[in-house]
């Protein structure tokens, strides 16, 4: 080892000592509620028990089909914006980019709201739909559009991301073999974007499972219909404690593997290109 | 065949090439910025220009006066670029496959191992282009190009990144593949030597315009302007005034009045003659020679030596302009080191007349 290395390592500054100290908090601030969420869980709580409750069950089925349903419609509507956004320019480009943003730093309780408003009975478009016959707010589909309203911004970043990082010589080649541009799309842009994609994907699923205030303002709480699995938390913590943090520790350790599988999408990504 | 004749200003740069394609290659010459890239990317169909029309086989590609513009998947060309530019996400194979949509399976199938068997890449089938050299994958985007049996080829640098012996051997197979494909291929390149070795005509463009086109020799030794001259590599190109017209010019310029052999182009008087440095030739000042035309005494002041020839700088001695000009000689290391160059400072230098290049001032 060198002295200069000797020199630094041996004796340790106040201002590196700090800065080291407020990392440690920072990390420990993130990190202990969850651990001790975890712990108490597997100690106390009998998770397998409150799992097989059928109030649980109701709301993890729930969340399951509701969140794989606003995934659905993500992907279908975000995919085609994120592509326009990466690929074309249009008056009004920057503005659009922009606010497809705002779901992210919208309070998800206001966004609830504005999606009432809308969609509600007296709303603009809920109006029409009543008079079709057609009920959004209060049901089961009003929980699907409240997920894919706070999603959909989180999918189409890294979607438009992940067709910009796609080399356009690409696909002019690909044009230039006779390819037409649906062609070229799936059988380049898309398998060259997917990791970008699927992160995109993943991220977006974790924040509508996740989806508590928009949820409760458009949709309720009601046991079955509406009752998503944080909603459940919240008629949980009432009756029976342990329920709560059974349903949380499931929340909890997907969230995990979502960050898990973001990194490691991620990590392909860079190889593949 | 392919003929271009259309237009496109990007900004302040006006692009409007004129060109005709036929059997065997074309190459299209020129620095980096002349609008070589964009030329080729028009033909393709990834660029529309504003005005103007792009035939091939007399069939409109593009017609700004019927508004037809063929989308490129209609166009049925070949097209190369520099750093090949394969799917990385396919095997060598799937990348040779991919245009060949419209096959059924075994005909696919035969076609790509015939293709990959005829650019000698058969053992690279299933690797991913990261895992293959510049040479194989230039080589297997060739492959890719051909497999659609395309009208015409477009090359776009493809040697560049290219390391020299890479370069040399795909240059010498392009050659042979083109005489059996019997298609237009219009190819890219900065690179002097290589439009010399691969073009069996070349098309000299500059500021967005074709300057010169006509047969390889004829263009590299017979440069219609100046400007044409210095970018074919022409280093002594020396302005003068033609004192007799025919049968043979005569210029008189700062180095003296050179003959050439050939009569004074149409036009004013006022001429630019080039020299190519390596026609200049040296003799021994001591040695008696015969009388000859353009007898010049030089000076050497610089010597370069790029291995495979020399570049001498020589100041001409009794020159009736002052200061006095120089001239760019080239001469190989073997008649450099015979004659003994290095020992001596002053020469005779004769320029045959058929050296003499006469061009319109």
């Amino acid at each position: 080892m060198g002295s200069g290395a000797r020199a630094r390592g041996g004796a340790p500054s106040w201002g590196r000592l700090l800065v080291g100290a407020l990392a440690a908090a920072a990390l420990a601030l993130v990190l202990a509620p969850v651990g001790v969420l975890m712990v108490r869980g597997v100690t106390q709580a009998d998770v397998g028990a409150a799992l097989a409750s059928p109030f649980v069950r109701a709301s993890m089925q729930l969340s399951l089909l509701t969140s794989a349903a606003a995934l659905a419609f993500v992907v279908g509507l975000g995919t085609p914006a994120a592509y326009l956004l990466a690929r074309t320019r249009f008056p009004g480009r920057g503005l659009v980019d922009a606010l497809i943003d705002l779901p992210i730093v919208l309070p998800p309780v206001v966004g609830g709201l504005a999606l009432l408003l809308t969609l509600g009975r007296r709303g603009p478009l809920g109006g029409a739909l009543a008079w079709a016959g057609v009920d959004v707010a209060f049901t089961t589909a009003a929980v699907v559009a409240a997920q894919t309203f706070v999603a959909l911004p989180f999918y189409v970043r890294a979607a438009k991301a992940g067709f910009q990082s796609v080399d356009r010589r690409l696909e002019a080649v690909s044009a230039t073999l006779g390819a037409r541009p649906w062609r070229t799309f799936r059988r380049v842009t898309v398998p060259l974007a997917l990791p970008s994609l699927a992160g995109g994907a993943v991220v977006a699923w974790a924040r509508a499972l996740g989806e508590f205030g928009a949820t409760i303002m458009f949709a309720g709480n009601a046991a079955g219909r509406t009752q998503t699995m944080p909603l459940a938390i919240l008629d949980a913590m009432e009756a029976d404690l342990n329920a709560a943090i059974a349903v949380a520790v499931v929340l909890a350790a997907v969230s995990l593997a979502v960050l898990v599988s973001f990194r490691l999408l991620a990590r392909v990504g860079g190889r593949a290109l | 065949m392919i003929r271009i004749d259309c237009a496109l200003t990007q900004g302040s740069f006006r692009l409007a090439p004129r060109l005709t394609v036929g059997t065997g290659v074309t190459v299209l010459f020129g620095e980096s910025g002349a609008g070589k890239t964009l030329t080729l990317e028009a033909v393709a169909g990834l660029l529309t220009p504003d005005s103007g029309r792009i035939t091939l086989d007399g069939r409109a590609l593009f017609d700004a006066g019927q508004g037809l513009d063929v989308p490129p998947y209609e166009r049925r060309l070949g097209y190369v670029v520099q750093n090949s530019a394969l799917f990385p996400h396919l095997s060598v194979a799937d990348n040779v496959a991919y245009g060949l949509f419209d096959l059924p399976r075994a005909r696919r199938r035969r076609r790509v191992a015939e293709l990959l068997r005829l650019l000698a890449i058969d053992d690279l089938a299933d690797r991913k282009p990261a895992r293959i050299s510049g040479g194989q994958a230039q080589r297997a985007a060739l492959a890719r190009a051909l497999a659609r049996r395309p009208a015409a080829l477009l090359l776009d640098e493809p040697f560049a990144a290219l390391d020299e012996g890479a370069a040399a051997a795909l240059r010498r197979e392009l050659r042979r593949l083109v005489r059996d494909l019997g298609v237009p291929v219009l190819m890219v390149t900065h690179n002097l030597a290589e439009a010399s070795y691969i073009g069996d005509r070349i098309a000299v463009m500059d500021d967005g315009q074709v300057l010169q086109e006509g047969e390889r020799a004829e263009v590299l030794t017979r440069p219609r302007t100046a400007r044409a001259a210095r970018l074919l590599g022409i280093a002594n190109v020396l302005a003068g005034q033609v004192v007799a017209a025919r049968p043979a010019a005569v210029v008189r310029t700062a180095v003296g009045d050179l003959q050439s052999d050939r009569p004074a182009p149409p036009g004013g008087r006022a001429v630019q003659a080039a020299l190519r440095a390596d026609q200049i030739i040296l003799t021994r000042p001591d040695r008696p020679t015969e009388p000859r035309p353009n007898m010049l005494t030089v000076e050497i002041q610089e010597e370069a030596d790029f291995g495979h020839s020399l570049t001498l700088t020589a100041r001409v001695l009794g020159a009736p302009a002052d200061p006095a000009p120089t001239l760019e000689i080239q001469i190989a290391p073997h008649p450099y080191r015979v004659l003994g160059v290095a020992a001596h400072r002053r020469w005779r230098v004769h320029i045959p007349p058929e050296a003499v290049h006469v061009m319109p001032g």
